[in-house]
């Protein structure tokens, strides 16, 4: 017996055979990525909430020698406070890379960009130049990727439709937009440019993937101060409809505050997983073949079946919404756990 | 396959049945192997995406048991009911493989120990002294994904390295105060230097959180110590490409022949050599490289791309190429049939002339006797994979192929006793290895014209075929079948040995005797069409419903 959604069944033949695909992750633990030099403005345990500063992203980081670190018991990571050499000389505050040579050798520079927290949760621990973790008080949609910085925002759901570049106005700005349609690296550029944070997109071509790395390269180059714009990727790179089960969580989540993070890829709501619809155990998913994207119902194993081109292989039967029955192969097929 | 050794008899105190499971990174494989007739063998066996639930598996690999022979079934206790909790099994696991920062003084020493590293089944992320600031290095040592760091110099240092020494430790230091937990590996003459001694000075962990290990040359061949250790500290007591090496040993010692196995996975590859060889205590002498540079979907490399759009013999861009090869990384078991078979077929080709680049001089010119080809080979049908190993191993000579469909070889390689192993694994020779058939590979053949006759004896049967260089010619030989190819050339050629004619016995397979005068990857068109159109001629040739 299996209780999912709400409902009480028996689980349907063979489903165990079935991948599942994992539509929640309760309470995550996700890692923000620092770099030596970066202030953190947080200590462990602290309580955050979304847009809270965690800490401030050194730009142009340099090293400089902080003097003699004979008698010293300062430790990587630790922050050297700004001070003078003995022969008169003046030294940034920054982060004490590492002493070598009887020297300590410190990572300054100036701090225009910040780190905030994408959601509410805990600060759990801070690896001083490479990670701050933060446990989520909520829940995660797990994504297959994720390109650019964390952030957080109002979710706003855009109309499916076909066309690839949706209508985006300035209302948007500061919200996370789902596109549950197409979408190229130039509306992606343009969400950002209008001050949207982030995009939730189902799929996005490894091309547009470059794109969009590349343009903001080129801001970064240009010194611009970047507001932060994260892109999560649910599926893959290849387009197909949004899964009907992660869409009914991402309405449930409609206008609320949520967060985008990187590791791992998660977009996250400071709520409970109380309420959030699920789908029924033998909801599935075709992921390949020609009826990729179409969902149905998992009626059971169909034995090991020829495929063409002469591929021998486990295969599944589908009831597709709509009534088709189908016989796929069990690697085309996923579940949703 | 020929020759397996005679059956060992049935340990008393084992069941009379028992399961194999590789739970690799993209498949699991199960299998039920039962005493029957006085002999092992496999009963049933299913490979699905790695998330599929083993027993779930096993439960149905006993239903197909019980409906192919319920007399059976009810023998081995599987008469009703799921997959019995007590059965023994034998399990090996294939993770991703982890990422190690290689950090080193110089950029040759880097290049040395990522070389070692890369062949031990590690993932590198590099960078030296000579070459990035210290930012660079800590960040690039202490970034997401990062599970070990290896610190060295070349032992003794040369004398650009000596004076960076200190700050590599320190550097070192660095990095596992922000990592804490990940192993710090200080190869050659660092671990033994002043800076280490004096530990915390510099901030270096404690000792305890330290490996010293053998310096890039060490060992013979050079860098083999070094390789030992790193596998040591990357592979777990059920690691199934280790698991594998002792299979192949085994393999080796019971059919006395030559072994070649290559494993190309989602993630991970792995070619084992082994030979026969009564000098060494294990009877067998065992090469392997573990390169997850050689896997399936390891597409980051410069050029590997390329490629893969090298090999594919559909019409397909290359971005689209990337797409559809970036699908199958998230999804490995998605579109199995369909285009993404051809593709696949690729994407193996392309993985499986990086793992043998990886692997050079691995087993050196000669032609092994037999390779057996496992992982993600057995999603394509069996004569198409004998063409992909055809298309990239281009050693003179005659090589059997074989492929190791149900998965058993790695989990067989958990039985720790060498002579129990030989005994298991001589018993189900004849069903680990589903018998490709015969390559013979011949070079030298001046090309463009008739290059001689090959005349096929088998059971006093003969078949006559004319061989063009440049070409493949194909016979009919099915899986069981023994005989005796006369080659006759007009000019020398290179078949192992020089000269114009040559017997060599073959054995048959789905794929039957390839004879292979081909001149690749060298010797294809540059014109993608025209390459393409030469391609899938020969593919189709031993795949014919690539065309339907």
């Amino acid at each position: 017996m299996s209780r999912v959604g709400g409902v009480v069944g028996t689980a349907p033949a063979g489903l165990g055979l079935v991948p599942a695909r994992q539509l929640l992750v309760g309470a995550p633990r996700v890692v923000l990525a620092i770099e030596p030099g970066d202030r953190v403005a947080v200590t462990a345990g602290t309580a955050v909430g979304p847009g809270e500063l965690l800490a401030e992203r050194v730009r142009d980081p340099r090293l400089v020698d902080a003097g003699s670190s004979r008698g010293d018991r300062a430790t990587p990571g630790e922050w050297v406070p700004a001070g003078e050499h003995r022969r008169g000389g003046a030294t940034p505050a920054g982060e004490l890379l590492f002493a070598a040579r009887g020297r300590r050798r410190v990572v300054a520079g100036t701090h225009p960009d910040r780190l905030d927290a994408p959601v509410r949760g805990r600060v759990a621990t801070i690896h001083p130049g490479a990670a701050i973790e933060l446990e989520v008080e909520g829940v995660g949609v797990p994504a297959s990727a994720f390109l650019g910085d964390a952030v957080h925002g109002r979710l706003v759901i855009l109309p499916a439709e076909g066309d690839a570049r949706p209508a985006l106005d300035v209302n948007l700005a500061g919200a996370i937009v789902v596109f549950p349609g197409r979408v190229d690296a130039e509306t992606l550029i343009r969400a950002r440019a209008m001050g949207i944070h982030g995009a939730v997109v189902v799929a996005l071509a490894d091309r547009d993937r470059r794109d969009l790395a590349a343009s903001e390269a080129r801001q970064r180059a240009g010194l611009h101060r970047l507001a932060p714009f994260g892109v999560v990727v649910l599926d893959g790179n290849l387009r197909r409809p949004l899964a009907g089960p992660v869409a009914a969580i991402l309405v449930a989540l409609s206008g609320r505050e949520v967060g985008l993070a990187a590791e791992p890829a998660l977009l996250l709501a400071g709520r409970s997983m109380d309420g959030l619809p699920l789908p029924p155990p033998d909801r599935v998913r075709l992921r390949g073949g020609a009826d990729v994207g179409a969902e149905g119902r998992w009626l059971g194993p169909a034995g090991s079946r020829r495929f063409a081109p002469g591929i021998q292989a486990e295969a599944g039967l589908v009831e597709l919404d709509g009534g088709r029955v189908v016989v796929v192969p069990l690697g085309d097929v996923e579940r949703f756990g | 396959m020929t020759g397996p050794a005679p059956a060992g008899a049935r340990d008393a105190a084992s069941s009379a049945l028992f399961a194999t499971l590789d739970l690799g990174s993209a498949t699991t494989a199960a299998a039920l192997v039962g005493w029957v007739g006085g002999r092992w063998r496999l009963l049933a066996a299913a490979s699905l995406p790695a998330g599929s639930d083993p027993d779930a598996i096993l439960t149905l690999l006993c239903d197909r048991v019980r409906v192919a022979d319920p007399g059976l079934a009810g023998t081995l206790g599987l008469a009703t009911g799921p997959v019995p909790a007590h059965l023994p099994r034998f399990v090996v696991r294939t993770a991703r493989p982890p990422r190690i920062a290689v950090v080193a003084a110089s950029e040759q020493t880097r290049e040395q120990l990522e070389a070692i590293a890369g062949r031990a089944g590690w993932l590198t992320t590099g960078a030296s002294a000579a070459r990035h600031d210290p930012i660079e290095i800590v960040c690039r040592a202490t970034r997401a994904g990062i599970d070990a760091l290896l610190v060295g110099t070349a032992d003794p240092p040369e004398a650009d390295e000596r004076s960076l020494m200190e700050e590599l430790v320190a550097a070192a230091g660095a990095v596992a105060v922000r990592r804490p937990g990940i192993p710090v590996i200080l190869a050659g003459a660092l671990g033994r230097s002043a800076p280490v001694a004096a530990g915390t000075d510099v901030g270096v962990p404690a000792a305890g959180d330290v490996v010293l290990a053998p310096g890039p040359a060490a060992g013979d061949p050079a860098g083999s110590d070094l390789r030992t250790l790193l596998v040591d500290v990357r592979a777990g007591p059920d690691d199934g490409r280790r698991a594998l090496a002792r299979s192949a040993g085994s393999l080796a010692r019971v059919l006395g022949r030559r072994v070649e196995v290559v494993d190309v996975g989602v993630s991970g590859a792995v070619r084992i050599v082994a030979a026969p060889d009564a000098s060494t205590p294990a009877g067998v002498r065992l090469d392997d490289v573990d390169a997850p540079v050689g896997a399936l979907l390891a597409l980051d490399g410069p050029g590997t791309i390329d490629r893969v759009e090298a090999w594919v013999t559909i019409g397909l861009d290359r971005a689209r190429l990337r797409d559809r090869l970036a699908e199958l990384r998230l999804a490995p078991w998605s579109d199995l049939a369909g285009d993404g078979a051809p593709i696949r077929a690729a994407a193996l080709r392309a993985a499986l002339e990086r793992l043998l680049a990886a692997g050079d001089p691995l087993g050196g010119a000669v032609a092994p006797d037999l390779v057996v080809a496992t992982g993600a080979f057995g999603a394509l049908p069996g004569p198409a994979v004998a063409l992909v190993l055809a298309d990239v191993i281009r050693r003179a000579g005659a090589t059997q192929l074989g492929l190791d469909t149900a998965r058993l070889l790695a989990p067989i390689g958990m039985i720790a006793d060498d002579a129990a192993r030989d005994a298991r694994v001589a018993e189900l020779a004849e069903d680990i290895l589903l018998p490709l058939g015969t390559v013979i590979v011949a070079s030298g053949a001046r090309p463009g014209r008739p290059a001689g006759r090959v005349t096929v004896d088998a059971d006093g049967a003969a078949g006559e075929i004319d061989l063009e260089a440049g070409g493949l010619a194909l016979v009919d030989l099915p899986p069981g079948q023994q005989a005796l190819a006369d080659l006759r050339f007009r000019s020398t050629v290179e078949l192992g040995t020089r000269g114009r004619h040559f017997l060599v016995p073959v054995a048959g397979g789905l794929a039957g005797l390839l004879v292979d005068l081909r001149d690749l990857p060298g010797g294809l068109p540059e014109r993608p069409d025209r390459r393409r159109e030469l391609l899938a001629g020969w593919e189709r040739a031993l795949w014919p419903e690539r065309s339907e």
